[in-house]
């Protein structure tokens, strides 16, 4: 009878061992409800030309207008060649020939990042954006400067 | 306070020295149960840190009761009075947490109590079978607290851990029901605990943990509290 009464309090003591370390994996869980999304706006200096070209050089400008967001960054790059980032909502950047490729037409690529509003913990932390992509085509006129 | 101790240890020794002891029978006991605490001061952290997330999170847990573990060695000294040495173990601790689609962020409080002391218990009514005992107990206890803060955004994870101890006096009063059978005794105490709480360091740097409010403050571990146990008693007759 006490073997067995050993035995029970052994497997009752080997059962609890787990209950000596604190744990709680309870998490609370949530679905965001979304905010608006900001209004944006932006505008440039070759919105209105057709392959702007460029001979000694071509100054970019932009302008951001955004209500109810953030403005996180832009990014503009020329092919894959990265020229130009920035968190201003305005600004300017040169491009020169030295970017143009063989073909003498490329893309200025520009992307837009700003705040989804999504009231994620991402969002809130600033790591969940809206992109917003402009693109435009290049002239390098190498065909006049051969 | 210095010459309280002194006469408690004097006591003792008056006691376990008594050549008119009536009995000289040993015995261990181990106990399992649970106790609540108090730890205001980290309930009060928990709730400060959670306003710092950037997004409303909740506490889902926050320093309930959970489980205590003791071990005590003893002498019977007289029909009535037992002294002895023990062990308790006591574990707690608190989370508050968020999760979304897009990640989550948490933070975990992981408290563990060790105390060590000595207990002096008094038999108000015996039978040959059952004994109601009052018990005094006096402790050290060193407390170990884990804090735990981590995020994951859309992949990206990032933590923080720091731990911190105290060590503090405590003192315990209780109850203890036991029904003899042959060389042991089964039973169950249940008291009250009351911890001068200890001031809380953290153990690589040593330095305080201090009110985010209030600078001038460091915060503590208090694990003052009920507790309730269910018990096993074996005799030793050398």
């Amino acid at each position: 009878m006490g073997r067995y009464i050993s035995i029970f309090i052994v497997i009752m003591l080997l059962s609890g061992l787990g209950a000596c370390f604190y744990s709680d994996t309870k998490i609370y869980e949530v679905e965001p409800v979304p905010g608006d999304p900001p209004v944006f706006s932006v505008s440039t200096n070759l919105d209105t030309l057709y392959n702007p070209a460029v001979n000694d050089s071509l100054e970019v400008i932009y302008n951001v207008e955004i209500s109810g967001g953030e403005l996180y960054y832009l990014y503009a790059d020329v092919g894959s060649t990265s020229i130009f980032e920035s968190d201003s909502t305005s600004g300017s950047f040169w491009i020169y020939p030295t970017l143009a490729d063989s073909s003498g037409i490329d893309s200025l690529y520009m992307e837009f990042y700003y705040s989804s509003n999504s009231n994620s913990l991402a969002d809130k932390a600033g790591y969940e954006a809206i992109i917003e992509y402009l693109s435009f085509a290049i002239d390098f006129n190498l065909e006049d400067k051969k | 306070m210095r010459r309280r101790i002194i006469f408690l240890i004097a006591l003792v020794m008056v006691l376990v020295s008594s050549p008119n002891a009536l009995a000289q029978s040993y015995g261990i006991t181990l106990g399992l149960g649970v106790a609540s605490v108090r730890m205001d001061d980290m309930k009060y952290l928990q709730e400060h840190i959670l306003g710092t997330y950037p997004v409303e999170g909740q506490i889902t847990s926050s320093f309930p009761p959970f489980t205590s573990v003791s071990l005590a060695v003893f002498k019977q000294l007289y029909d009535h009075i037992r002294i002895g040495g023990a062990y308790t173990y006591s574990t707690t601790g608190g989370k508050s947490s968020y999760a979304d689609y897009s990640g989550d962020i948490s933070t975990e409080f992981t408290a563990m109590s060790h105390r060590l002391g000595a207990y002096l218990s008094y038999l108000v009514l015996g039978g040959d079978r059952l004994g109601l005992s009052l018990k005094g107990r006096m402790d050290a206890n060193f407390t170990s607290m884990t804090i735990q803060s981590a995020y994951s955004i859309y992949g990206y994870t990032n933590g923080l851990s720091n731990k911190y101890r105290s060590i503090s006096p405590s003192g315990s009063v209780g109850t203890e029901l036991m029904y003899k059978l042959k060389n042991y005794s089964l039973g169950m105490e249940a008291g009250y605990l009351v911890d001068l709480s200890g001031d809380l360091k953290n153990s690589e740097s040593g330095n305080p943990l201090l009110d985010p409010n209030d600078l001038e403050r460091t915060l503590n571990s208090d694990w003052t509290g009920w507790y309730v146990q269910i018990k096993g008693l074996i005799w030793l007759n050398f």
